[in-house]
């Protein structure tokens, strides 16, 4: 399993059981978040964490709009694109 | 009708004359873009780019009186372009910026709903807004959408500002709530804004050093009045951010605050919600909240617990005690109508009242503070100048103290109509008291907010009309046309209500797809009415309780899904 492929799994994994919460929701890389109401933008806080944990980056906040979060695959192409390796 | 208010001292006619009167050098607006951008305009350069703004509009055609709409990005280009319409005594509107969840159909609708209502001279919109939204908006014979960037313009045509603009002309337009087919413009004068101006100012005691700090959207009543039009009339220094940008990043508000030392901010209840959890102890240490004198919580129900979370995370800030403070505030009334003591030692006062009698009776008999069965209410503050406040009971009659009725409201800051609508206007306007649909009671001259007759859900700030929820279930080929409840449940962990939807099925059958159905028509929330509901119940048919006249019985609903549900119980 490739580096980016494991922070996907970690990452969906994280969103379904800490974010969404509903046992009958399963969700892809690809799968809408913010657009499609699975999760709000005031949850996108707790999701910029954990982005910046996985992919040990700072990502500035202001860099970032909620539509570079609406899915798996759009948020770690965002922390790679404005992302600051840690110190 | 006599003026029933004496007449309040205002050192202008029109808002253009305040600012035109503002000395040139001082700083005006700060604007933050990310951590390493912050962009400031003094009073000087900002009228320059109002008045190259106000070129432009001419050269399009717009003259006094004529309705301008902004449709653009949070920032000082869109105040400018406000003001520039203003200054040529035109009536500028601005509307909600599209985010990227809206559905385009649906926002094209909306839009060409009220580009059509406001009879628009100008539609004005920014570099980046999507040409699918603006290619058909429908607009009257002589009207036209152009683009505006966001780059600072400097004209040499002098100044534009109409002079023959009297008190009494439009100022601007706001857009209450509701979807945007269906928001009412509030007509406002440039005399009724100075008003409210003049009494606010007093009410918390403005001086030329406060500095007010704004993460609201300009689009409402909040963002507008209180943290651009007011620092705008009376010389004070603002400093900005986008919603969006907060949103993402919460603790920059205390950093703003912090650097800039602010004096004065307005915020949902929520917000004090979502900064004590979302802030980490360990970085609270960084923030200096000593300057502020008035952090007030105003547009959504004022919860002890909210306010007590965020006093408990930020005292060790330098926060004061008597720092947070409450409003009753709307955009019909330009804003504020009630507002707590500032004074430096007084908090907004709390009171314990009998549960019991209040449910049964609808009566707040005041008992002793953590009483058995006792519920706290806040108070959202005593009447400004010239503004009154009458309780009334589902019939009209005057209430006594205590006893929760309707919230009527009038002063002399009252808006001059819904724009184009003079239905609505004779609706909520009668014998000058405005019917604000809101519930509340007086008690010793102090007004508590107990809830909405219109059964408003407010999420975060926003106000949403549940009838558009069900619409959009109702949308849904699965769902059984006009068998949907939509309502809003208080999350104290959120410090703010959310929707809940139960809709019935058209079949039995249609349960198997729950999950399908149930995303579905979440997006289509998300993409109307840009908030996400927080659960959404599918019943089978003849589930929901209706009334007499066969339509759906909405507390009755309510109360039977709360019957099944647990997890909305304890909430």
């Amino acid at each position: 399993m490739t580096d980016s492929t494991k922070d996907a799994k970690e990452l969906i994994d994280y969103i379904c059981k800490e974010i969404i919460r509903r046992p009958d929701v399963q969700i892809a890389v690809d799968t809408p978040l913010v657009s499609s109401g699975l999760i709000d933008s005031f949850s996108l806080v707790d999701v910029l964490s954990k982005l910046e944990d996985l992919t040990a980056m700072r990502i500035p906040a202001g860099k970032v709009q909620p539509k570079d979060m609406d899915t798996v695959n759009l948020m770690l192409s965002t922390a790679h694109r404005v992302g600051k390796p840690r110190k | 009708m006599p003026d029933p208010f004496p007449r309040v001292q205002i050192p202008f006619t029109t808002l253009s004359e305040a600012l035109l009167a503002a000395p040139q050098q001082k700083a005006f607006v700060t604007m933050w873009i990310d951590d390493n951008d912050e962009r400031t305009f003094t009073f000087g350069e900002f009228s320059q780019w109002a008045n190259a703004q106000a070129a432009s509009f001419k050269e399009h055609g717009v003259r006094r009186g004529d309705t301008v709409i902004l449709i653009m990005p949070q920032g000082v280009a869109l105040m400018a372009a406000f003001t520039g319409a203003m200054l040529l005594g035109a009536v500028p509107a601005i509307l909600a910026y599209p985010t990227f969840k809206v559905e385009p159909a649906k926002y094209r609708f909306g839009l060409a709903g009220i580009s059509a209502n406001l009879k628009a001279k100008l539609v004005v919109v920014d570099e980046s807004f999507p040409v699918v939204f603006a290619e058909t908006v429908g607009l009257g014979d002589q009207s036209k959408v152009i683009r505006v960037n966001s780059l600072p313009l400097i004209s040499g045509n002098g100044d534009l500002t109409d002079t023959s603009c009297e008190s009494q002309d439009l100022a601007f337009i706001q857009h209450s709530a509701g979807t945007t087919g269906l928001q009412k413009g509030v007509a406002l004068s440039h005399g009724a804004v100075l008003r409210q101006l003049a009494h606010l100012t007093k009410a918390l005691k403005i001086g030329p050093h406060d500095r007010i700090y704004s993460w609201l959207p300009l689009y409402h009543d909040m963002g507008l009045i209180a943290c651009f039009i007011l620092p705008m009339v009376y010389h004070l220094r603002v400093v900005m951010q986008p919603p969006t940008d907060w949103v993402l990043q919460p603790e920059s508000m205390l950093h703003l605050i912090s650097k800039y030392k602010c004096t004065l901010s307005w915020v949902p209840n929520f917000t004090l919600q979502f900064l004590a959890r979302r802030v980490k102890p360990e970085y609270r240490k960084e923030y200096d909240l000593a300057s502020l004198r008035a952090l007030i919580n105003c547009s959504e129900p004022v919860r002890a617990e909210s306010m007590d979370s965020f006093t408990a995370a930020f005292s060790s800030c330098g926060l004061q005690p008597t720092a947070l403070q409450s409003s009753y505030a709307m955009a019909e009334n330009v804003f504020a109508v009630t507002q707590s003591a500032i004074d430096g030692t007084s908090m907004p006062r709390r009171i314990w009242i009998e549960s019991s009698k209040y449910q049964s009776e609808q009566i707040a008999v005041p008992i002793d503070k953590g009483s058995a069965s006792s519920a706290c209410f806040i108070s959202s503050g005593q009447c400004l100048p010239n503004n009154e406040v009458r309780i009334v009971s589902e019939n009209g009659e005057a209430l006594p103290d205590g006893h929760v009725g309707e919230i009527l409201i009038r002063s002399d800051s009252m808006l001059d109509g819904y724009y184009n609508r003079p239905d609505l206007t004779t609706l909520s306007l009668r014998d000058g008291w405005y019917w604000s649909g809101d519930l509340g009671f007086l008690l010793d001259r102090e007004l508590y907010i107990t809830g909405r007759k219109k059964d408003l859900i407010i999420v975060g700030g926003k106000n949403i009309y549940p009838q558009d929820v069900e619409e959009i279930a109702f949308s849904h080929p699965a769902i059984h046309d006009g068998r949907a409840v939509a309502f809003g449940c208080y999350n104290p962990d959120l410090g703010t209500e959310e929707i809940v939807l139960v809709a019935e099925v058209e079949e039995l059958s249609n349960l198997g797809d729950s999950s399908t159905i149930d995303r579905a028509i979440r997006s289509a929330i998300v993409a109307d009415l840009g908030v996400v509901p927080r659960a959404i119940y599918l019943k089978p048919p003849r589930w929901i309780v209706k009334s007499t006249a066969g339509k759906p019985a909405r507390s009755a609903t309510r109360e039977k899904l709360l019957a099944e549900h647990a997890e909305l119980r304890i909430r």
